[in-house]
């Protein structure tokens, strides 16, 4: 289905695009928290996150000339962290392949239902995981990117996008798992 | 598997979103912000800058186009000595002698005025061809060439200037036998 998109921000951006520097803080005011906390999820360190979040907001309002308006700004700017996260990571030289360990099991199904999920221990469960699990389950569950976009985006094969977030998946339920089991006693 | 870890997820994305960034975060953006805008300004000015520069450098094209090609061009009109220095000198010789045969051939005018007017005639037409080798010598490709029509012509003008001398002083000398 093709998706359209109607954004709300329109006049904010169109004044941006004149250089208006209210405009600019007024769409830095609305979109601060998504953004670092998307950057935060992929680079998992606070100062670096900071650095990526004011780099692309600088590179937003630089080349808002760019912005042809066929997404939402918030998308286009939301591309602009996700590039520069996944570049921040790279020059901390971080593997997004190799991570073994993990055999992937045919299906699991029991337990499921019992485990109850708060988004502060999912977060911070998130958070524990390897660099390598934690961008593509970041990727694929909160940016809804798919795994050819993956493969493309962190230059590794399809194959290892779907290994690498069923890896991340299992470990982060034994996480939760673990954190669930240490609550009741 | 795990599809209400995704689930739970996905419902709750905008819960996730509680980190915020520190409070200074929009001052450095602001400040960098300022610069890069300083910094295009001053890119503006740089660009006037080039503008007056290109004018003037194709200017100077000109000038220098004129100089090269069009002043040369006329002047190479001129001189057969800058293309070859011997016919130069062999040029001025013969240039000079013409002018005397000329000079004595004016002398019989007045006695044979029609034969005069025939030979002026025949002379003209090597002339013609003389002036016309002396334009077309600048844009020669091969102008030694040229030079070298330009001077045979001349020495053919002098055969038949000698020739004309000679036949007028024929005539007249019959004339005055016959007028005795």
């Amino acid at each position: 289905m093709e998706a359209v998109y109607i954004d709300k921000n329109i006049d904010l951006v169109n004044a941006c695009r004149k250089g208006s520097r209210p405009a600019q803080f007024e769409l830095y005011k609305l979109y601060e928290r998504a953004m670092y906390s998307a950057a935060l999820r992929i680079v998992n360190h606070e100062a670096e996150a900071e650095d990526v979040v004011q780099e692309a907001f600088l590179d937003a309002f630089l080349r808002i000339g760019d912005f042809r308006g066929d997404t939402t700004f918030g998308l286009w700017l939301k591309q602009i962290i996700v590039n520069k996260s996944i570049n921040c990571l790279r020059k901390r030289k971080v593997e997004f392949t190799g991570l073994d360990g993990v055999e992937i099991p045919a299906e699991e199904s029991a337990d499921q239902e019992e485990l109850e999920l708060r988004v502060e221990e999912v977060k911070a469960a998130v958070q524990g995981l390897a660099d390598g699990y934690r961008v593509v389950l970041t990727l694929y569950l909160f940016e809804g990117y798919d795994h050819e976009e993956i493969s493309h985006i962190l230059k590794i094969s399809e194959v290892t996008s779907r290994s690498q977030l069923m890896r991340a998946k299992m470990k982060l339920r034994n996480i939760l798992e673990k954190k669930g089991a240490r609550d009741e006693y | 598997m795990s599809t209400k870890l995704e689930d739970f997820i996905r419902d709750n994305k905008r819960e996730f979103d509680t980190d915020r960034p520190s409070a200074g975060l929009w001052n450095k953006i602001e400040a960098e912000l300022d610069k890069k805008e300083q910094l295009k300004k001053k890119h503006k000015r740089m660009f006037n800058i080039q503008l007056w520069a290109g004018i003037a450098a194709s200017f100077i094209v000109v000038l220098a186009v004129t100089f090269l090609y069009v002043i040369p061009a006329k002047r190479g009109r001129l001189s057969v000595a800058d293309v070859n220095p011997v016919y130069a000198q062999k040029q001025v010789k013969f240039v000079s002698l013409i002018e005397q045969k000329q000079d004595s051939l004016q002398a019989f005018a007045k006695t044979n005025p029609e034969l005069y007017r025939k030979f002026k005639a025949d002379f003209e037409v090597l002339n013609k061809t003389y002036e016309g080798l002396t334009k077309e010598m600048a844009g020669s490709p091969n102008q030694q060439m040229v030079v070298k029509a330009m001077v045979r012509n001349l020495e053919i003008q002098i055969q038949l200037l000698n020739q004309q001398l000679f036949i007028i002083n024929e005539v007249s000398q019959y004339k005055k036998e016959n007028s005795i």
